[in-house]
């Protein structure tokens, strides 16, 4: 067991900004920690790594509190910052130095990051002449640059290209791979998806859903099917009582409640003489899940 | 301890870097140069239009040729060997040989002395010395016409001794215009380098690179390290322009004006260190009040309004020193040279004056220390709460809150 939150709470003004929250990484990883805006996930993140006090709680990792000496963290925040005026290379020693790197160790990793998230040729630049994008890769080398144990990725895609996202992709796996810790806040339901193993849902500083990504997929009936048919197939799924998500050039996607509901629309369209080409009865995704647990 | 070294040269290579710092620097310089050859350009200028020459002329012989014994003093003069007409002094002025001429003549039992220049409003000033010169040339010529022994001599010409006594005991030395200026300049260097801090800290807020910084290091060794950081370089660089100002006034200054402005002898090491040691306290006192107002705003035009407290503080102080030094013996200026607001602005010049003896400087270092302690202690508990506040310019009450804070 590494990093534990138990029962953890912070309250802002009178107003519960985090609600008896807990959580654990057993193992190297990605853990997915989702919510809407203001539902409380960056205030979790300053009290994990003691930017701000918790009213209430344990946080430990691997028996330790958490704080800057007993554990070797890196942060990417989610207010996104660059010293402007000064020279990318001469802020990343900056911080390499206060993280307790040497000047040789810190010119090495400067180096290594630097090529794998492709911005060599910005190092000598002032930060305001770099894009947004690559202010965003330079302040990612300052959450690593010092490797550390325990990552913690506060909207780590939002604004990257597709491009820059694939990079950073293929770096988290590599970290993960490496045996790093990693707690990754997003929007993007997708990309949680793909690297997390376990995800906690804050709604208003309450946990609405935790656990394993894949246990909890499982305990969801099956919510839609896909059709791709060539002829126009809306009457027979209106007679079915049936809802139509989405339809585009005879791509169906329609809503279900269980399995034996798509069984019996195949059925009925083969009956029918209809050419399917496509069938196939959909999970629902993290997003519906998302939606149905938060949104209303 | 290491992490400070690490912010405080982080701060100092960041501000010598920066263009507008070396510029303001270059400038100030330039300008302290040029300041002090100000009269040598000047001086340059009326050499061009002619010859600082003045034309004596005896019109009626009345010196019978004594006037070749005029004590050749700052001017030089030309006797005339003939009479000159105006017209022919005006046609010399013209050429550029003479400045102006002074024609003496008789009328009746009167001596009519006649100063002729070219432009009465642009004229530098009638040569009184000159005036008094000739007058005293004339009365020896009189009285040695008279035929008395030296004796008699001896008791009619006068030979006052002067000096000059006070009452009170305390008597300060120096030159009253030289220390205000040096008041000033050591005003703004502690207040500019001060303000420094809190546009540092704001720029670090605006910029959102805070919350990185807060996990890197604590937030003492940040407004430690930033504020011996821009001291530092504030201390080299009033150094800088204090030692230009005096080497460009022993350079370029004639040495009787300097003496006028500025005893040098009040000038020892033992000034220069309380100098220096003032600059460091008043700078501490100022730069971390300074840093905690900059930690409270996070919108860079919301810099003014927060900082006014501190200005209002630091200008009060100020002229609590700067008016009480008129009257450099009065309690006041005691007074002043003791409240930590305003003792860095007044002790140095008491030091300079000899009006304070080691002990008053004991005691008013111990006042300031244990003052930036308090101020530092406060600074730095709200500067860690404030620091990740993004939200509006906070009010009194809002830091209050926030101090009694954990």
């Amino acid at each position: 067991m590494s990093l534990v939150l138990e029962e953890v709470s912070k309250t802002f003004a009178g107003k519960l900004a985090v609600d008896n929250i807990s959580l654990t990484l057993e193992k190297p990883g990605v853990f997915g920690l989702l919510g809407t805006n203001g539902a409380g996930k960056t205030t979790t993140i300053r009290m994990l790594l003691g930017i701000i006090k918790k009213d209430s709680g344990e946080i430990t990792w691997k028996g330790k509190e958490v704080d800057r000496k007993n554990v070797n963290f890196g942060y990417l925040p989610e207010e996104r910052g660059v010293y402007p005026k000064t020279k990318i290379v001469d802020q990343l020693m900056y911080f390499a130095e206060l993280k307790g790197m040497n000047k040789q160790e810190a010119k090495k990793s400067i180096a290594y990051w630097a090529k794998e998230l492709k911005v060599e040729e910005y190092l000598l630049m002032p930060a305001e002449k770099l894009s947004k994008g690559n202010q965003q890769k330079i302040q990612f080398m300052t959450a690593v640059i010092h490797n550390p144990e325990l990552v913690v990725l506060d909207e780590p895609f939002s604004g990257l290209d597709p491009v820059n996202t694939e990079i950073l992709k293929n770096i988290i796996i590599n970290l993960v791979k490496q045996g790093k810790y990693i707690i990754m806040s997003a929007h993007q339901m997708a990309t949680i998806e793909e690297f997390c193993s376990d995800i906690l849902i804050l709604n208003r500083g309450k946990t609405v859903l935790q656990g394993n990504l894949k246990q909890i997929k499982e305990t969801y009936p099956a919510s839609r099917v896909e059709i791709d048919v060539d002829t126009d197939i809306t009457s027979y799924i209106k007679e079915m009582n049936l809802e139509i998500e989405n339809e585009v050039d005879g791509k169906y996607q329609i809503k279900i409640s269980n399995e034996e509901v798509a069984h019996e629309l195949i059925h009925t369209l083969i009956t029918k003489g209809i050419k399917v080409e496509k069938f196939e009865i959909k999970k629902p995704t993290l997003n519906d899940i998302f939606i149905e647990k938060v949104g209303e | 301890m290491k992490d400070i070294i690490t912010v405080m040269k982080f701060t100092i290579k960041d501000m010598v870097k920066r263009k507008s710092f070396l510029i303001s620097t270059a400038i100030i310089l330039v300008l302290i140069v040029l300041g002090f050859n100000v009269p040598n350009i000047i001086n340059s200028f009326s050499n061009e239009e002619g010859a600082e020459k003045i034309l004596i002329v005896d019109a009626g012989n009345i010196f019978e040729g004594n006037l070749e014994n005029l004590p050749k003093e700052d001017k030089d003069y030309e006797i005339a060997k003939d009479n000159p007409t105006f017209e022919q002094i005006k046609e010399k002025m013209e050429n550029g040989e003479i400045s102006s001429a002074l024609v003496i003549e008789k009328e009746q039992n009167a001596i009519k002395i006649r100063y002729i220049v070219e432009n009465t409003t642009m004229m530098g000033g009638v040569p009184e010395n000159l005036v008094n010169a000739i007058n005293t040339l004339y009365s020896n010529m009189q009285i040695s016409k008279l035929g008395l022994t030296q004796e008699q001599l001896q008791s009619i010409t006068p030979n006052f001794e002067f000096s000059l006594e006070q009452t009170e005991e305390e008597k300060a030395n120096g030159n009253i215009f030289a220390m205000m200026l040096m008041s000033i300049v050591l005003f703004y260097a502690i207040y500019f380098c001060a303000y420094q801090v809190s546009s540092s800290i704001t720029t670090e807020k605006t910029s959102k690179i805070m919350e990185t910084l807060v996990t890197s290091t604590s937030p003492t060794t940040i407004v430690l390290g930033k504020t011996i950081g821009i001291g530092i370089v504030g201390l080299l660089q009033m150094v800088v322009i204090v030692a230009t100002a005096l080497i460009s006034a022993k350079a370029f200054l004639a040495p009787e004006l300097l003496e006028a402005v500025l005893d040098m002898s009040s000038v020892t090491p033992y000034l220069g260190i309380i100098t220096i040691i003032y600059f460091i306290l008043g700078y501490f006192t100022y730069a971390l009040l300074y840093a905690l107002t900059g930690s409270t705003v996070s919108k860079p035009e919301d810099i003014q309004s927060a900082n006014s407290p501190v200005a209002i503080l630091a200008v009060i102080g100020f002229y609590l020193s700067y008016f009480t030094m008129m009257n450099p013996t009065s309690e006041l200026n005691l007074f002043a040279s003791l409240f930590p607001m305003s003792s860095p602005f007044c002790m140095p010049f008491r030091v300079m004056m000899g009006l304070a003896s080691g002990t008053d400087v004991l005691i008013s270092v111990a006042i300031l220390m244990v003052t930036i302690l308090i101020i530092a202690r406060i600074a730095i508990k709200i500067y860690s709460n404030a620091i990740l506040n993004y939200g509006t310019k906070m009010s009194l009450k809002d830091i209050m809150k926030m101090y009694r804070e954990k």
